[in-house]
């Protein structure tokens, strides 16, 4: 019976518990569980930095060593969340530091992390040993000199995709001789040069060294030095992947790859001269994941390198590849789950290279164990995207984008309603949905009807009117992100499915027809709501209530609604239901 | 059993479960939403503004001159990687275009700006990928969202000439337009 089992023997079972829903499920059996899940949870993920206080989360969990934490929202990646919005980790961090002396593990997304953010972890948390900073800004390379002093334990520096002030290239210097625990290093973001022989060092005292993706100012010269220093590393990101062609300096780099035998990822590859690709041949039947976004290189050679690796698993690559190299992909590598395809030319009217639909219809045909796609195309048909579907119904993940919005079928010139129709039918366990296209509310019908495993859905010109987004709100039963640009989706939807939003993490909705009464009246019945209006046109009070907002933030939370660290552009209900703003 | 819906604010979740989901039902909701001016069946044109000058070689077009905000949708950091090869590939033969008209994928890309009297923002359309007036003016309808007996189509020619389109063969058509207009019908 509960109350005769000692704590000690519940506190060992629930350590084998390391899902966060089983150890949210588990607190919820009764009172004394939740006492000894909370004193024994050493792990939590924070999905809105602003969903909850660090008052709470200290309160409630006092042994916590490993925090990941999300805060700005998906679309502040393309700059639809004005500047200066929010997301500060120094208040998480700082009460943090005070609450856990023992943290080991900070990994954060889309949020501003400060010099003294970065000071403050490496001086408290005496055996800090991983930060992990995705999207992050607002730091600069005296940061990182700090975490490279004082953090004496650090296994993983990672910045991926982080925007970095670079002050000087001397902050990787603070590494001290001892540091030798090093395990991840990521500066793969970096603009600047850092100090060859102060990284070569670096590296050489790493035994345990297995991630080094290193930055474009890196030259390839350089590469093999280092890459023979660490040849037990698995993950390696390259420098500038250029230099003159000389027999000395391929045959080098070619017996450096030689040497690593537990590689599998690779990525980097700026300013590629292909000449000096065959030198990484000796690697890629044991490679599973390539990381190509970078890199312009021609199909042909892009070719010669996929089709010798036979075990790939993940693929992300430009759309120079074509729909002939996607072709050979699909004939080479039947491992494959992952494929990313972007861009060359985004910005572009005309298509500049061959890569199509078909593409795409290929390497869903050729390899079976493909579930997550991200596919950057001009033309799309219903019959290309219904024969995918009925080739790989275990999608997890589908995100096309149509470069041109409101594209039709390139075929029939009808909306794709049917063509995504048939993946939300065909896919039952898909989680992840990016829409582009012309699409009428009849796509957003057979979404609500089809895909109830939909965790996140993104949707950007689509639609005629609120049916489209009722029947989303009202159909899917798992949803938990929803992001939406340019629809006309109104108040009506938004109103009749307030009760649906309590369930989910959060709703963006930007240049749509979502009026500021309808707002403030979502904000007053739904008080667990922080219903945000990002406005940068002035107070949403000097116009009429009918007017549409630029843009609406809608998410559950269980702190204050008045962050203390609103900017004078977002607008949230008071406790009086009065209009407030910073 | 209640045969009109009825939409009001859901504050428990039981209560939007309770929304019927048969045909019959949904086109009271079909109704009841086109009361409104605001939802009714108003299509979001995007913010598009394309640059007239077919060109793309220069190179020299401004990333910023006609772009939408956040589209296509890549990061910055994708951003200026395109941008560089973009400058890049204009001195060099890394990308080859491939113009080869009809077959596996190839464009014959002839894009034209098309406006409709009464939207503010312009579109821009591939000529190359229709074959007839009647698919041009089909894809025109189903982009501006309209319908067809409500607008005539118009077009700009070499000469700088307004035109009613619809007169010339088509192919001479395709040579010679520069511009399209699609203009109310005065009844």
């Amino acid at each position: 019976m509960a109350y005769s089992f000692p704590e000690e023997v519940l506190e060992h079972v629930f350590s084998f518990l390391s899902s966060d829903r089983d150890r949210n499920a588990v607190s919820l059996v009764c009172k004394s569980w939740y006492d000894i899940e909370r004193w024994c949870r050493r792990r939590i993920f924070v999905g809105n930095c602003y969903a909850v206080s660090p008052e709470m989360v200290i309160r409630r969990f006092p042994e916590l060593r490993a925090v990941e934490m999300k805060g700005k929202p998906h679309f502040a990646d393309f700059n639809l969340v004005p500047e200066g919005w929010g997301a500060y980790a120094y208040p998480w961090i700082a009460a943090m530091a005070e609450a856990y002396p023992f943290l080991e593990e900070i990994k954060l997304k889309r949020m501003v992390v400060t010099d003294d953010t970065l000071e403050l972890i490496s001086k408290s948390c005496k055996n800090f040993k991983l930060l992990v900073l995705t999207s992050c800004e607002g730091f600069t390379t005296d940061g990182l000199a700090s975490i490279a002093a004082n953090c004496r334990h650090l296994r993983e520096l990672d910045l991926r995709e982080s925007e970095v002030e670079e002050l000087s290239g001397h902050w990787l210097s603070h590494f001290p001789d001892s540091c030798t625990s090093l395990v991840s290093l990521n500066i793969s973001c970096l603009g600047s040069e850092v100090s060859f022989s102060i990284l070569e060092r670096l590296v050489a005292r790493s035994p345990n060294l297995r991630t080094l993706r290193l930055n474009r100012a890196v030259p390839l010269e350089r590469l093999a030095n280092l890459i023979r220093r660490a040849p037990q590393l698995v993950e390696l990101g390259t420098g500038a992947y250029s230099a003159e062609i000389r027999s000395d300096t391929f045959s080098n780099l070619a017996d450096a790859f030689s040497a690593c035998k537990q590689l599998k990822a690779l990525s980097g590859f700026w300013d590629v001269v292909p000449s000096y690709l065959p030198a990484m041949y000796s690697v890629c039947s044991g490679i599973t994941s390539l990381n190509l976004s970078y890199a312009a290189i021609p199909s042909t050679d892009l070719v010669k390198l996929i089709s010798q690796c036979q075990n790939l698993q993940r693929l992300w690559v430009m759309d120079y590849i074509e729909d002939s190299g996607l072709d050979v992909l699909a004939a080479s590598c039947k491992d494959l789950q992952e494929l990313r395809v972007f861009p060359s030319d985004p910005f572009g009217a005309e298509p500049n290279v061959s890569l199509t639909e078909q593409g795409l219809v290929s390497v869903s045909e050729g390899c079976p164990k493909l579930e997550s796609v991200l596919y950057f195309c001009r033309q799309m048909s219903n019959a290309a995207l219904i024969a995918i579907a009925k080739n790989r119904p275990n999608f997890i993940r589908f995100r096309l984008c149509i470069i041109d919005p409101q594209a039709p079928d390139y075929l029939t010139l009808e909306p794709l309603d049917a063509g995504f129709g048939a993946i939300v039918e065909k896919c039952k366990e898909l989680r992840r949905l990016s829409m582009t296209g012309l699409l009428t509310d009849r796509v957003f019908k057979y979404i609500g009807s089809h895909a109830k495993k939909l965790e996140m859905l993104s949707i950007a010109f689509a639609g005629d009117s609120d049916l489209g987004l009722h029947h989303v709100l009202s159909g899917c039963d798992s949803l938990r992100k929803l992001e939406i640009r340019d629809c006309p989706f109104g108040d009506k939807a938004l109103l009749a499915n307030a009760a649906k939003l309590e369930t989910m993490r959060s709703l963006w909705m930007s240049s749509c027809s979502v009026s500021f009464g309808a707002c403030k009246l979502l904000a007053q019945k739904m008080p667990r709501l922080n219903v945000e209006v990002i406005d940068e046109r002035g107070p949403p009070d000097s116009r009429p209530e009918s007017c549409s907002v630029e843009r609406v933030y809608v998410y559950r939370t269980v702190a204050s609604r008045q962050r203390l660290d609103m900017p004078d552009f977002v607008w949230t209900l008071d406790e009086d239901s009065s209009l407030r703003y910073s | 059993m209640d045969n009109h819906l009825q939409l009001h604010l859901a504050l428990s979740t039981t209560s939007t479960r309770n929304l019927p989901r048969n045909d019959e039902k949904k086109r009271k909701f079909d109704e009841s939403f086109s009361d409104d001016e605001m939802t009714s069946n108003k299509r979001t044109l995007p913010l598009l503004i394309w640059n007239d000058n077919r060109n793309m070689d220069c190179g020299c077009v401004d990333v910023e001159e006609h772009a939408v905000v956040g589209w296509p949708p890549v990061n910055s950091r994708m951003r200026k990687v395109a941008e560089h090869h973009r400058r890049e590939s204009t001195a060099s033969n890394y990308v080859t275009v491939d113009n080869g008209g009809g077959g596996g994928g190839g464009l014959n890309s002839m894009y034209v700006k098309v406006e409709m009297e009464g939207i503010g923002i312009a579109r821009k359309i591939n000529l190359g990928i229709f074959g007839s007036y009647q698919a041009l003016t089909a894809a025109l309808m189903a982009m501006f969202g309209k319908r067809r007996e409500m607008y005539k189509l118009t077009y700009r020619d070499k000469e700088g000439d307004w035109l009613l389109a619809g007169d010339v063969p088509w192919e001479r058509f395709v040579r010679s337009v520069r511009r399209l207009k699609l203009l109310k019908k005065v009844w």
